[in-house]
């Protein structure tokens, strides 16, 4: 067994290397650095006003990122959680207006997300129509389904409820913004469910190679379906969120949110070719690219250059990304 | 009621009398071929019963029909005498039949532990994965086989062959019926095979039923009870293997003389050096590897998953990148490495990954043919489409390429059909070098021929073919020199006559 002792040895990398191939550290040794560069360079940048209104910000993103990493992991892609934002919005805010219900409200817009998730999920999975088409379809057919129906006007929340609007201005204790406190409760419990649940295992092992899972023998149509339902639940989380803070349903309500969110889980060291990543990489993709766009704007620099900027850092955190897991696998 | 070989002696007793698994009368046919004809099949409980066949024999439908990866036409199958419906991989594992596939069927990016529990992970209080447990059972099996892997380390980053001792933990890793091994010592030492031998004798030992599919004759010898022949999907015999001689196997699994494939017309190569590699490192694989071929000649390497052929096959023709030595197609050198420049000195590679690396599929026949010298067929910068179809009929005929029309999708072609278009595809492009990389597989007994036929022809032409090869009678069929490699490095190079499937195997393992 010399051989294979010798080979064993060869392929384990020092502990160094291992903490550092973490994808994670390396994403946070990024966060604290742009933490620390506009905390010298923007007044009030590190106050607890800012950061907590910075993470109230990404809340949206951060809840709609849980689903998108998911999708992505599974080793498809969503880009209709954006329409699907100001979609559930109407079915929320006109039962609200019609019933002065939360509950109702959220029920219906949940089970409105449910629906778009199967189709998309059941077109996926059992039809076999590449993510990418499926959900860019159901993204303009919602998109043009709000236009026609609002006649590109705002339905405003009429019924203003005091828990609705706790949503978009509460915070727990005084300090956390609710919004951010639903983010981190999900983020905790999806992450759980991906690293110790078998069904998260299940999903990693269906994008990181399909065939193989299906030889394990999971129903690996099964698994992608769900991971579209989870992916819509929680971009309508996002979106009763989003109605909340803009009291009202809007035509235009999460207009490219869905390509914020991917940047974001991208940055956050999530592979589009599905199996690899972690929720926790992709919050602090979130996070990166939100206190940026704070910093940036603390720095007085307009919106166009902060596109500019986030498209730089997302292709040059994927090149080094790639450059690394070429160099691990190559041994 | 089953056995697991990790807790031993807590399922109940096997009834012996009754088959563990009876495959009857079973049929597949994929589009264009049967592959397997009305085959029986039936596994004792705590035998262990070879499956052999040549490439294309049946053996892998077989087995895929047992795993649940495909499903079967006809017959039916009974668990201890059950009749049960396989319509997927988990129907199968539900029976308690874990099949270790020839490749490599594992997450990489998972750890060894994980992957080993990848069918069902023990769960403690409220359903949540028990790590320890995974950790704690995956270290006890490979202790209990005595395979030396790390649990933790990331399954990818591994050797082949400690891959596939982590495909064959798995299958014992949960309660099994029948446990299937399909070529498990392809990439495994010798120290390992014997290992693996006394772990497959103990799971038998348990009434576990083994299949065991090899085509290397001694290893049969060695493990086997009983063994099944199937030859172009047919089941030839079932025998014990104390009736069976070499020739008798031999004869059963070709249903001819091996000598008749190797039909030899080319004189003897000639003197001119028409590739030389001298000293050849890549950054992964290849470590100084120097040879020359003649022009004439057929120069055969030979090694064990992992040696390094594929590598080296694609780093001489330009394919890939090289971190050392030279390479010189007919006295010019191969600079600047790439297929360009190799395509004009008149090196090119066959590949082993015909769908692939080879073939665009949905191009019609001529389209693929001519790939390599459209320049030729140019007229201002337009291909002269008449010029293109001359020049590949003309191939066609040569080399007898069954296919409708020009026009036909070349995915629609048999593998030896395909593989004839890829050849031509090179010897259009007027080849001085031709590199072949497992020039049959995939590729049904009787098309082999002729491709062993078109590769003698070949080199009666006065190129220099360098083929790699992992099939021993091919190797020893058809080539004039012998080169062996192993973990990248070449550690033989000896003539025809003076090769023993021996001699060959030693320079293998190294």
């Amino acid at each position: 067994m010399s051989l294979a002792s010798t080979a064993s040895a060869k392929a384990q990398p020092s502990m160094l290397a291992r903490l550092f191939a973490r994808q994670e550290l390396a994403l946070l040794v990024c966060l604290v650095l742009v933490l620390v560069f506009f905390s010298a360079t923007v007044e009030n940048f590190l106050s607890v006003r800012n950061m907590t209104n910075v993470l109230g910000q990404a809340s949206l993103a951060l809840t709609a990122g849980i689903g998108c990493a998911i999708v992505f992991i599974s080793g498809e892609v969503d880009i209709s959680i954006g329409s699907l934002l100001a979609t559930i919005a109407l079915p929320l805010i006109i039962i609200m207006n019609d019933t002065n219900s939360l509950l109702l409200g959220v029920s219906a817009a949940l089970l409105f997300g449910l629906i778009i998730g199967a189709v998309n999920g059941y077109l996926t999975a059992y039809a076999g129509i590449n993510s990418l088409i499926v959900t860019l379809g159901t993204m303009f057919i919602m998109r043009g389904g709000v236009y026609l129906y609002t006649g590109q006007r705002a339905i405003s929340d009429d019924a203003a409820l005091d828990s609705f609007i706790a949503l978009s201005d509460g915070r727990l204790f005084n300090i956390i913004p609710y919004s951010a406190v639903i983010a981190i409760v999900l983020l905790a419990a999806f992450g759980y469910m991906m690293q110790h649940r078998p069904f998260g295992r299940q999903i990693y092992a269906v994008g990181g190679n399909q065939e193989v899972a299906r030889l394990a023998g999971y129903d690996v149509r099964r698994v992608k379906f769900i991971c579209f339902i989870i992916s819509s639940l929680l971009a309508t989380v996002a979106g009763i969120i989003l109605a909340a803070r803009v009291g009202s349903a809007q035509h235009t309500a999460g207009l490219n949110f869905e390509f914020q969110v991917v940047a974001a889980t991208v940055l956050g060291g999530v592979s589009l070719a599905g199996g690899i990543g972690s929720l926790t990489g992709m919050a602090l993709g979130v996070l990166i690219l939100q206190f940026l766009s704070n910093g940036l704007r603390g720095l007085g620099l307009p919106t166009e250059w902060q596109l500019v900027i986030t498209g730089i850092i997302i292709i040059a955190a994927v090149a080094v990304d790639e450059a690394k897991r070429r160099r691990a696998n190559g041994g | 009621m089953s056995v697991d070989f990790l807790h031993p002696g807590e399922g109940a007793a096997i009834d012996t009398d009754v088959p563990a698994l009876e495959l009857r009368g079973i049929g597949k046919r994929f589009p264009g071929v049967v592959a397997l004809d009305n085959v029986d099949f039936t596994l004792e409980p705590g035998k262990i019963h070879a499956l052999m066949g040549e490439n294309g024999a049946g053996k892998s439908t077989l087995i895929k029909i047992m795993a649940g990866v495909y499903g079967k036409d006809a017959g039916t199958i009974r668990m201890r005498g059950r009749e049960v419906d396989i319509k997927s991989p988990r129907d199968s594992l539900k029976e308690g039949i874990k099949v270790v596939f020839q490749e490599i069927a594992l997450i990489s990016e998972f750890t060894v532990a994980e992957n080993i529990f990848l069918e069902g992970y023990p769960t403690g209080k409220a359903g949540s994965i028990d790590w320890k447990k995974i950790r704690a059972d995956s270290a006890a099996l490979f202790n209990r086989i005595g395979f030396d892997v790390d649990p933790a380390a990331r399954t990818g980053s591994l050797p082949v062959s400690q891959q596939q001792m982590v495909e064959i933990a798995r299958a014992l890793a949960h309660e099994a019926r029948v446990v299937v091994m399909d070529e498990p010592t392809s990439s495994l030492t010798p120290n390992e095979v014997s290992l693996l031998f006394t772990v497959i004798r103990r799971v038998a030992a348990l009434g576990i039923a083994v299949v065991y599919v090899s085509h290397k004759l001694d290893e049969v010898f060695e493990i086997a009870d009983t063994v099944t022949v199937l030859r172009d999907g047919r089941h030839i015999s079932t025998r014990p293997i104390g009736e069976h001689t070499n020739d008798t196997l031999i004869q059963d699994m070709i249903g001819r003389r091996i000598d008749n494939l190797f039909p030899r017309k080319r004189g003897a190569p000639g003197s001119k050096v028409a590739l030389s590699v001298e000293n050849l490192s890549t950054a992964k694989k290849l470590d100084e590897v120097s040879f020359e071929a003649r022009a004439g000649e057929v120069l055969g390497f030979f090694g064990l998953m992992g040696a390094g052929r594929t590598e080296l096959a694609k780093a001489i023709v330009g394919y890939d990148p090289i971190t050392a030595g030279t390479i010189t197609v007919d006295g010019q050198r191969l600079a600047p490495h790439d297929t360009r420049t190799g395509v004009k000195l008149g090196i090119g590679l066959l590949t082993e990954d015909r769908k692939s690396e080879g073939l665009m599929g949905e191009l019609p026949v001529y389209q693929n043919a001519s790939l390599a010298s459209l320049g030729a067929f140019a007229r201002l910068g337009f291909v002269d489409k008449a010029k293109e179809n001359r020049a590949v009929q003309d191939y066609v005929d040569r080399f007898r390429i069954k296919t409708p029309s020009l026009f036909q999708q070349v995915k629609n072609l048999s593998g030896g059909n395909q593989q004839k278009v890829l050849i031509s595809r090179w010897l259009m492009r007027g080849l001085k070098v031709i590199v072949v990389d497992e020039p049959t597989r995939g590729i049904d007994v009787g098309a082999k021929s002729e491709i062993f036929a078109l590769i003698d022809r070949l080199a009666g032409e006065g190129l220099a073919v360098v083929m790699m090869t992992s099939e021993m009678p091919e190797l020893l069929g058809l080539s004039d020199r012998i080169a062996v490699m192993c973990e990248g490095r070449l550690t033989a190079i000896m003539s025809r006559e003076e090769a023993t499937q021996e001699k060959i195997l030693n320079a293998a393992i190294g």
